[in-house]
């Protein structure tokens, strides 16, 4: 059995001030070449759990490591992320945003044009490369937001609510994109609300809710664990109906 | 360096689209520094070294009117306007329709008390030392001129004004006395050297400067003025860098910086070196504007100290000050319109404690000891050293010290923040 890409051991978080840890003893194993989403209420930890993986907060315990052969760079330089908002500049053009990020992945200054125009190409945006982002609309923006995450080929790709406000056309682009993506070895973590989606386009799913991973298998295997028809079903027969409102 | 110089790019292209920011940085302070020179310069111009205009009316009967007023003319203080033929009760009307901002008053019967003074004081000096057999008789001659002055001049002002006066009432006087003594001994006319004598040789002060030249730059509303508006610009750069900054942090873009292999002091130092550069071109306009544009509009030009290279630093130290300290500001605030608030208001207050909109030293003592508090009032000291002053590296020692505590401070907590939020 192949060795697995991530290895996540008994991860907790636990914020400043706060009572209560937002990630509880999370431990899972990622393999390469999977489309793994990790699914839950809002507040159920998902974005803790993506933000320690891409390095952006640290765990209070626990570990995780990426078993990467020929990982020459260091870690952060074969991750992609695309977070959920907007991460990019709305006064600059569609091509200054994607150079600017390329230059910050140690994209080779050469190629960097060259490797820009070829993403804006692959999501659509070759047309409008040249003008303000600001002018965009959402769908438009959220391809950016994507182009921007994949500019550096990352050998992982972590993709926070990819598809949120956008319409149909660009959903599509967006999501046959990542299975081109992994098609050619991206291994990709997601989060979604939208779980139709995510029954589609993930192999496995971790189900997180107040900080603990209450299942972890592949969409099939769950749907016949739980006896359901859908994801939707698993997804409320395992964390119930009632609201999740934290005031 | 490839990362840092697309970085200090994209934070061009960013600054240049943010047209508040540039507005702030760049118009305001040049509509500032023509507004407030031009308001200013006619109170400057009363401690610079131009005569005052005095308006003489003379209504005396005899000549000693006119020789005092030809004393008030030849002491250079003044720009005599004289006038025989205003109305004594009209003086004051006289001062408000602007003829001048103050007058004195010779009246009628001066001449005539004048030499009925001198005559005593002659005799009695003669009596007392056996020349004259004259009975002693003292008695006190009531005789005044009047001073008019406009309200606006401050009293110590005025009181120089009177002062001036006096000496030359008192050389007048003492002339009279002299020539009392000689008419007592049947000498109608003063020997030419004891009049040379009594005018000319009189005991000089020879004034000395602070900084330890013999000339001093006069201060001018521009030489106050340019550097203290160029201040106010540069610090306001705290509603655009600071804007820059949570905009950055409340936005993904944020978040996916963090994810990637480069440090964030890089994305930091992109940032404030491009609003260093900023600061450095403000001076270069504002200081443009003082030095070649003052002139066609009757403003004083502004003269550029001597010591480029002491300029050039403290150029630097300020504008490193205010790059840090919107940097400060920006990161500590949540939003958008804390950073626009609360560092606009900051400004207003650190620019009213420092001394830029008026000079720290007319300010109440307890002011200008909370003033040291504000990073504006030792930026301005530095300038004040180099355009005032004319004093050397190290009167400067002080204000640079400060003003490098004060950035170091800034940018540790800054950082300290950052680092905290991390890892939390």
């Amino acid at each position: 059995m192949s060795k697995p890409l991530i290895t996540i051991t008994n991860i907790s978080k636990r914020y400043n001030q706060a009572h209560e840890y937002s990630l509880h003893n999370v431990s899972l194993e990622i393999m390469a070449g999977e489309k793994f989403g990790i699914l839950g209420p809002n507040g159920a930890g998902k974005t803790t759990l993506i933000s320690i993986l891409c390095c952006i907060q640290k765990q209070t315990e626990g570990t995780y490591s990426y078993n990467l052969e020929n990982l020459t760079h260091s870690t952060q330089s074969i991750l992609g992320f695309v977070p959920q908002d907007f991460a990019f500049y709305e006064e600059l053009t569609a091509i200054q945003n994607l150079e600017y990020f390329a230059a910050l992945y140690n994209i080779p200054r050469k190629t960097i044009t060259t490797r820009c125009m070829h993403v804006l190409q692959t999501l659509g945006l070759d047309t409008v490369a040249r003008k303000k982002v600001r002018t965009f609309s959402g769908g438009m923006k959220r391809r950016l937001n994507l182009a921007i995450g994949i500019i550096h080929q990352p050998a992982i790709l972590f993709l926070d609510e990819p598809t949120v406000g956008v319409d149909i056309q660009s959903k599509n682009a967006i999501i046959t994109y990542l299975n081109e993506l992994n098609a050619q070895g991206t291994t990709i973590i997601y989060t979604s609300h939208h779980l139709s989606e995510a029954e589609h386009f993930c192999n496995t799913i971790a189900i997180i809710d107040y900080g603990k991973i209450i299942a972890c298998d592949s969409v099939e295997q769950l749907k016949e664990k739980h006896n359901a028809a859908n994801l939707k079903e698993v997804l409320l027969e395992l964390t119930g109906e009632g609201y999740r409102d934290n005031v | 360096m490839y990362k840092f110089l697309i970085s200090f790019k994209k934070e061009t292209i960013q600054f240049w689209q943010d047209k508040t920011g540039f507005t702030l940085m760049f118009i305001m302070p040049m509509i500032l520094v023509f507004v407030m020179t031009m308001i200013q310069d006619s109170a400057f111009k009363l401690v610079e070294n131009k005569q005052i205009s005095l308006l003489v009316v003379n209504h005396d009967k005899g000549t000693y009117g006119d020789t005092l007023t030809t004393y008030l003319s030849n002491s250079g203080m003044f720009d005599i306007v004289a006038n025989k033929t205003i109305q004594h009760a009209d003086i004051q009307k006289q001062i408000t329709n602007k003829t001048a901002i103050a007058a004195v008053y010779i009246p009628t019967d001066f001449s005539k008390k004048m030499l009925e003074k001198s005559k005593q004081t002659s005799s009695l000096l003669l009596t007392d030392f056996g020349v004259s057999q004259q009975k002693k008789e003292f008695k006190i001659i009531p005789s005044s001129v009047e001073f008019y002055n406009d309200p606006v001049l401050q009293e110590n002002y005025c009181t120089s004004i009177m002062y001036m006066i006096q000496a030359q009432l008192q050389n007048l006087e003492s002339k009279q006395m002299i020539a009392g003594i000689y008419n007592e001994m049947g000498i109608t006319k003063i020997p030419k050297h004891v009049d040379e004598n009594v005018q000319k040789n009189k005991i000089t002060i020879d004034r000395k400067f602070s900084s330890g030249t013999t000339e001093q730059s006069i201060p001018s509303s521009s030489q106050h003025n340019v550097p203290a508006w160029t201040l106010f610009a540069m610090f306001f750069m705290v509603v655009s860098l600071g804007t820059n900054i949570v905009k950055e942090r409340n936005s993904g873009t944020f978040l996916r910086l963090q994810t990637m292999p480069v440090h964030f002091s890089l994305i930091i130092i992109s940032k404030q070196t491009l609003y260093m550069c900023i600061a450095i071109l403000q001076v270069f306009i504002i200081f443009g504007i003082g030095m070649y544009a003052f002139p066609y509009v009757n403003l004083p030009e502004l003269i550029f100290p001597s010591n480029i290279l002491a300029t050039f630093v403290v150029i630097a130290a300020c504008g490193f000050t205010a790059v840090s300290y919107a940097m400060l500001i920006g990161i500590l605030s949540k939003t958008e319109e804390q950073t626009n608030g609360f560092g606009a208001i900051s400004i207003i207050i650190f620019a009213a404690l420092g001394g830029i909109w008026v000079p720290n030293f007319i300010m109440p003592e307890m002011f200008q000891k909370i003033s040291t508090i504000s990073p504006l009032h030792w930026c301005i000291e530095a300038f004040y050293v180099l355009f005032l002053k004319q004093g050397n590296w190290s009167d400067l020692l002080k204000p640079l010290l400060v003003l490098l505590f004060f950035s170091i401070a800034c940018q540790a907590i800054a950082y300290y923040t950052l680092y905290i939020r991390k890892k939390s």
